[in-house]
């Protein structure tokens, strides 16, 4: 009798913490600069379906696409106040959360997609601790595209750059110590002032991803394009650690696996955009030829430099720096 | 009658008699454009049509009939016009709702449709597909008589591109969809019920403003779109609640604009009766789903 009336108990405890998780919603709401119906809104999309179905409702997420929330700076502190959960981010925005990440977009560092995506997948744990550490949870990695020159006159070498009126995103230390190791001198300008600028010629030469360069329009004003990257601009989608801690650990679970999955498409297409729009920018630029076949190796005494500097601010880690270029070294041996 | 004369006559016969045998293409334009009364009665009563569902029910036999008298003409200027406006119609106010990809394709075909009469008002196709600058000159040279090619083509493509903003390819189309729309502008602002200004309220309002969103310049297209026609056209607010007011977060003013769409009675015009019953229809799906856009 009494193992009945146990057995009864344990079922109507059951019953009452079952029927209270599955009253228990949470929504996420989620801001990303990129616009509704573009390759990553319809992934971010798919993802909020498949959160919806594998949480039977009891997780569900809002998008606010195309800049709605305002740039990344405005969606971080939306974050803080509560207004948002999560967001998709650039290195812009990674950087305000922990900079130490950026130093997968140092210019001229990896040679291949292969090496990036080795040597990111050791550094992960790292950088997923680096952003738990600062009230955010690491969903996936993504990437923004491989970033280009686009310049309005031709280059015969990259000696000339130090010529070049070249637009600098105002505020941006990590590009800014780049420019000093090379001695650029950078303009620097919101970005909604780049497209007049360049028909001013208050600028001449940008750095972006080909796909941002026909989006914003910038390609029509600019002839000529490096067609070898000069780095992977990163990106990551992330929620506050606040939202993360308060859901129940079959939802943190979910949220962290289709993360992963998210991060391996967004990753593919974003790539798959790259090509094709340098097949469209092809057609209507030249090549830089000062850029042309660049050597990563005689770049590296002047990276090292900018790195260095950097560390120096407390903008990069150089715990996290050594293990990158520990694995990098690693992985060239194996290559070789 | 002379000799000289009836041997002139009996040519002129044998030439009118012969006109069918080596001619039959100059038969069927004779033929299709016959009809084009009968066509343009008919896009008026579908204009003037309240009932939405006889409207969708009836339009797709409207546009094969067009695209029949097509094959017949297939240089008839007045049909491509006429079909891009149908096709783009109907993919706006039918299809796109419920089906984006197919509305895709009918918002392509609307646009080739109207290449055809751009052409003919002297825009190559490699001048379409050139420079920008080189697309401008010629545009320039373009006179009011262009004005329906330049704008059902600028219309439909802008609508085809919004639907694929996934492939760079079409990203890279969307200036030349610009500079067709900014030449209506110069042209005639007034036309189409101030159409091109409702183009570019979408154009500088759906985008932020680091993307080349301009809000303030948004809203005086759209002011200046709803003063041409005299607050008739109901898309005016449906469009600047859609692309502005969301993307500028104005909810409030989100839904009061389409509040008032949705209970607006029919206007003076009755030839945007569909048009603004449509409209209608939109402001309310679009007001459902105020919770999730805000």
């Amino acid at each position: 009798m009494r193992g009945i009336l146990t057995r009864l108990a344990l079922a109507g405890l059951l019953w009452v913490t079952g029927a209270a998780h599955a009253a228990e919603q949470h929504v996420l709401k989620f801001a990303t600069l990129a616009p509704a119906g573009s390759t990553w809104m319809k992934a971010f999309d798919a993802w909020g379906k498949e959160l919806a179905t594998k949480s039977q409702g009891r997780l569900s997420v809002k998008f606010y696409p195309g800049g709605i929330s305002g740039d990344e700076p405005d969606m971080l502190k939306k974050i803080r106040f509560g207004q948002l959960q999560g967001a998709a981010l650039s290195g812009h925005g990674i950087g305000e959360i922990h900079a130490p990440a950026r130093i997968l977009e140092v210019p001229f560092m990896f040679r291949d997609h292969a090496e990036l995506d080795a040597v990111r997948a050791r550094i992960m744990p790292a950088l997923e601790s680096g952003f738990r550490k600062n009230q955010y949870e690491l969903l996936g990695w993504m990437e923004v595209g491989n970033i280009h020159f686009f310049s309005t006159r031709p280059l015969a070498n990259m000696d000339e750059l130090a010529r070049r009126r070249i637009w600098q995103w105002q505020g941006d230390r990590f590009m800014a110590a780049f420019f000093d190791v090379y001695g650029w001198s950078p303009v620097s300008l919101p970005i909604t002032e780049v497209y007049t600028s360049l028909s001013t010629g208050l600028i001449d030469t940008v750095v972006s991803t080909p796909l941002a360069s026909i989006a914003l329009q910038w390609a029509g004003k600019t002839s000529y394009m490096s067609t070898q990257p000069m780095a992977t601009g990163i990106g990551a989608v992330v929620v506050s650690g606040r939202f993360y801690a308060g859901l129940p650990a079959d939802l943190q679970a979910l949220l962290k696996a289709s993360g992963a999955q998210l991060s391996q498409r967004l990753i593919a297409e974003t790539r798959r955009d790259d090509v094709k729009a340098l097949e469209v920018l092809a057609k209507s630029t030249r090549p830089l030829a000062g850029l042309e076949k660049v050597d990563v190796a005689e770049h590296a005494p002047r990276t090292r430099k900018a790195v260095a500097a950097l560390e120096a601010q407390g903008y990069l880690s150089a715990e996290l720096d050594r293990q990158v270029e520990t694995e990098l070294a690693a992985l060239r041996r194996g290559r070789e | 009658m002379s000799r000289s004369i009836r041997r002139g006559y009996a040519m002129l016969a044998g030439v009118i008699l012969a006109a069918p045998i080596f001619s039959g293409c100059s038969t069927d334009r004779l033929v299709a454009r016959g009809a084009s009364p009968l066509i343009e009665r008919g896009v008026s009563a579908m204009n003037r049509e309240t009932d939405t569902e006889l409207a969708r029910a009836s339009i797709p036999a409207t546009l094969k009939m067009l695209e029949t008298l097509l094959l017949l003409d297939p240089g008839n200027v007045a049909y491509r016009t006429q079909a891009a406006m149908g096709f783009h119609g109907y993919a706006l106010g039918f299809v796109e709702p419920t089906d984006p990809e197919r509305a895709r394709d009918l918002y392509r075909r609307a646009r080739d449709h109207a290449l055809v009469a751009l052409e003919d008002a002297g825009v190559s196709r490699s001048t379409l597909n050139g420079d920008v600058a080189t697309l401008e000159r010629a545009l320039a040279k373009l006179d009011a008589r262009a004005l329906p090619a330049l704008f059902w083509t600028a219309s439909a493509w802008g609508k085809w591109i919004e639907l694929q903003l996934d492939d760079p390819a079409r990203l890279a189309e969307l200036p030349r969809v610009e500079a067709l729309m900014g030449r209506v502008l110069a042209l005639d602002e007034s036309y189409y019920y101030g159409g091109a200004h409702l183009f570019f309220g979408a154009y500088y309002g759906g985008r932020a403003p680091m993307f080349g969103g301009d809000f303030a310049r948004a809203a005086r297209h759209f002011d200046r779109a709803a003063e041409l026609n005299r607050n008739q056209l109901l898309w005016v607010d449906v469009y600047r609640a859609r692309y502005l007011l969301r993307q500028a977060g104005e909810r409030d003013a989100f839904h009061a604009a389409l509040s008032r769409v949705v209970v607006a009675p029919d206007g003076a015009d009755p030839e945007l009766n569909l048009a603004n019953a449509l409209a209608r229809q939109a402001a309310a799906a679009l007001l459902a789903r105020e919770e999730e856009l805000f």
